[in-house]
């Protein structure tokens, strides 16, 4: 800063003040001359004097205007340089201040979606200042804003791709939990199916839990709604089933509580993300346990892991990273940070109102705390809490047309101390129906008529008695009644004493042989002149039948014995 | 996009409905049996999905030894809650609503931390008494 202004009374002097001096010095030189000089030298001297005075005076008084000029252009110059500094200074200020505010503000209001136009009318013309700019002024900001306009549409239409796509994931997969769930009540009774059928479902939990992410980082909601509310017990196993190693979470102490329906997936994927991030990162043998307790503002879900204690540098790391992402400032990190897990945590409390935040814990791993405000949990019953609170409740809601009703027994006042068969079952049941005999004797078992043990011992005392008695009973071989000899016709007793196998030659003789009309009677067979005569060969067979059928008749009629 | 459906298969009545029962407005999806009420637990995380198996039947009786700890699960303390008196597998597996491989599953956590017993069914006829001994032994006797 070289502003060192000479007071202006000093450049007023008046001329006759600066001329004075020198020319009074050369006068009175001059004078002096004149009067030392002999006399005839006196006029040459008086003249050269007043002409040297004169000179001195013409000089003087150039130098002194040309001094003026020269102090004038100074001040100029001056005045000229303080002007560019102080427009430089305008200038930083005015650059820095699109920097702090309007590019900033103008950005902002792009993010949450003005139209171009609009943000820089707001940001730049409205203000009177920065409208009397010149217009390359307002060109350079609308072209900041329009760069970066185009870029957040372009991410806004990947996001929104990305998470139609999730969205139809989504769907899938709920559609494909709905029927594996079908499925595994399909195939209940057969356990190497069923087992597989879980290991799908689980594959499938899994890809869900992905989608949901996807769903949530790029904005969207974290799934399906549950139209009741759900007992946070369920809400917790369904975090659970969720991850990939479920088997080492272990679900203690968690409170009796309900979680309304639309909250119900938020928690389940915090929870899950943060559970997933508890196995991950602890030894595979060791266990991750979860608590839930209620307090003032809410619930608190405990997740404590028995991994690598979490130091004082890497925790405050993470906190900052779950802050980057409530913010939804932590786009720059997702790339490179494979922990997609605590930026969906950090998205989903900023949007659900939940805390996270994580500490050391008494094992020596990680303790992650998960607060969940009350006006996320609810009273009403909800899905899930059936089980955690008794049957017969579940049985009361849901009263169908054709529902079997639930064991309705007292509360027994003691185990008994060896289980045994309750008084209530018949032991006759145990025995076996045998109701019906065979002809031979043997026993034949109807499943439908029961004969009572008591009443099948009276019958066998009978049949003793009976058979002591002699009089006949079932067991007893019947002996056939010697059946009146037929009378036989004398060529039929010829034929039957013949040696057997003869008469078929012979029958079969006659048939081939074929019968002319006049062939001579002894030529004939007898079948062939008497053929009604060996009717009684068929009907030997018949016989036969005849009796085996009056044979099962009478088993029957035994059988029918009460 | 959307996936092939499944149909689910069901057992078909022997005799057709002789006719159809009216509807039912004030149940609307749980009333049929047909949905059950959505539920975020999965099955492999009542049970786990590759647990042992113990050698259960449908009709196994299933007695509570103690009552339930603290530390059961809500399904195991529905079992030890149920299991007073003796009840079958299929009983339990419908009352909890769960699949018998589940169940059995389950029972099995059951029975290795001696929570409960399981008890071979009543068969019958698995001793022949006495009556159908002779009256077998009378008949070979006379053949």
């Amino acid at each position: 800063m070289v502003s060192v202004q000479k007071p202006p009374g000093r450049r007023e002097r008046p001329y006759a003040r600066v001329l004075l001096p020198p020319a009074i010095v050369m006068a009175a030189a001059a004078g002096a001359a004149v009067a030392l000089v002999p006399p005839p030298a006196r006029f040459a001297v008086g003249v050269c004097g007043a002409l040297a005075v004169l000179m001195v005076l013409g000089t003087a008084g150039e130098a002194a205007r040309r001094g003026r000029r020269l102090r004038e252009a100074q001040a100029e110059h001056a005045r000229h340089v303080a002007q560019l500094e102080q427009r430089i200074a305008a200038h930083n200020e005015l650059m820095a201040r699109f920097a702090t505010e309007v590019l900033p503000n103008g950005f902002y209001r792009l993010r949450r979606g003005a139209v171009l136009r609009n943000v820089v009318r707001d940001v730049f013309d409205a203000d009177p200042y920065l409208r009397s700019l010149p217009d390359g002024y307002r060109e350079l900001i609308r072209m900041a804003l329009r760069g970066a306009d185009q870029e957040i549409s372009m991410r806004d239409a990947t996001e929104r791709s990305f998470v139609s796509v999730a969205r139809r994931v989504q769907a899938i997969v709920h559609q494909q939990a709905e029927e594996l769930r079908e499925m595994e009540e399909d195939h209940g009774r057969n356990p190497e199916v069923f087992d597989d059928l879980l290991r799908i479902d689980h594959g499938t939990s899994l890809i869900g839990r992905l989608a949901d992410t996807i769903s949530v980082l790029g904005g969207g909601r974290p799934g399906r709604q549950w139209p009741q509310p759900v007992s946070l017990y369920s809400v917790l196993r369904g975090a659970m089933s969720r991850i990939l190693e479920y088997r080492r979470i272990n679900l203690a102490s968690i409170v009796n509580i309900n979680i309304k329906g639309t909250s119900v997936e938020p928690v389940i994927h915090a929870a899950a993300e943060l559970l997933d991030n508890a196995t991950r990162y602890s030894p595979p043998t060791t266990k991750v346990h979860v608590t839930a307790v209620e307090v003032q503002s809410g619930i608190v879900i405990e997740i404590e892991d028995c991994g690598v204690s979490l130091s004082e540098e890497s925790r405050a790391r993470i906190e900052r990273m779950i802050e980057d992402a409530k913010n939804g400032e932590d786009a720059h990190n997702l790339g490179e940070n494979p922990r997609l897990g605590l930026a969906v945590v950090g998205r989903l409390c900023k949007r659900f109102d939940m805390e996270v935040s994580l500490r050391s814990s008494a094992y020596g791993g990680v303790r992650a705390i998960l607060v969940v405000p009350r006006v996320m949990t609810t009273t009403e019953p909800g899905v899930g809490a059936v089980q955690a609170h008794g049957i017969g409740a579940a049985a009361a809601q849901i009263p169908t047309a054709d529902a079997v009703e639930g064991p309705k027994r007292p509360a027994k006042k003691r185990r008994p101390t060896s289980p045994k068969i309750p008084a209530g079952i018949s032991l006759e049941d145990d025995v076996p129906e045998v109701t019906e005999w065979t002809a031979g004797g043997l026993p034949q078992r109807r499943s439908r008529v029961k004969t009572s043990l008591t009443q099948r011992y009276a019958e066998q005392a009978a049949i003793e008695r009976a058979e002591r008695e002699g009089r006949p009973t079932i067991w007893s071989q019947r002996e056939p009644e010697p059946e009146p000899e037929p009378e036989i016709d004398p060529e039929r007793k010829k034929l039957m004493e013949r040696p057997p196998g003869l008469w078929m030659e012979d029958f079969w003789n006659g048939l081939r042989q074929g019968m002319p009309p006049d062939t001579p009677t002894h030529e004939l067979t007898d079948f062939t002149l008497h053929p009604t005569k060996y009717l009684h060969l068929l009907n030997d067979s018949a016989d036969y039948a005849e009796g085996a059928t009056a044979g099962a008749a009478e088993a029957d009629d035994e059988g029918d014995l009460k | 996009m959307t996936p092939p459906r499944r149909t689910r298969r069901r057992p078909q009545p022997l005799v057709p409905e002789p006719a159809p029962r009216p509807p039912q407005p004030a149940q609307p999806t749980a009333a049929d049996g047909r949905r059950p009420r959505p539920n975020p637990e999965r099955l492999y995380s009542v049970a786990g999905s590759d647990g042992a198996r113990a050698e259960l039947d449908l009709v196994t009786l299933i007695v509570a030894r103690t009552a339930p700890p603290v530390s059961a699960t809500p399904e195991q303390s529905a079992v030890l809650r149920l299991c007073r008196a003796p009840l079958s597998v299929a009983e339990l597996s419908a009352y909890l609503g769960l699949p018998f491989s589940t169940m059995t599953v389950l029972l099995t956590e059951l029975i290795t931390d001696e929570l409960v017993h399981a008890r071979a069914p009543i068969v019958r006829q698995a001793v022949p008494d006495r009556s159908l001994l002779e009256a077998v032994m009378h008949g070979l006797q006379r053949l």
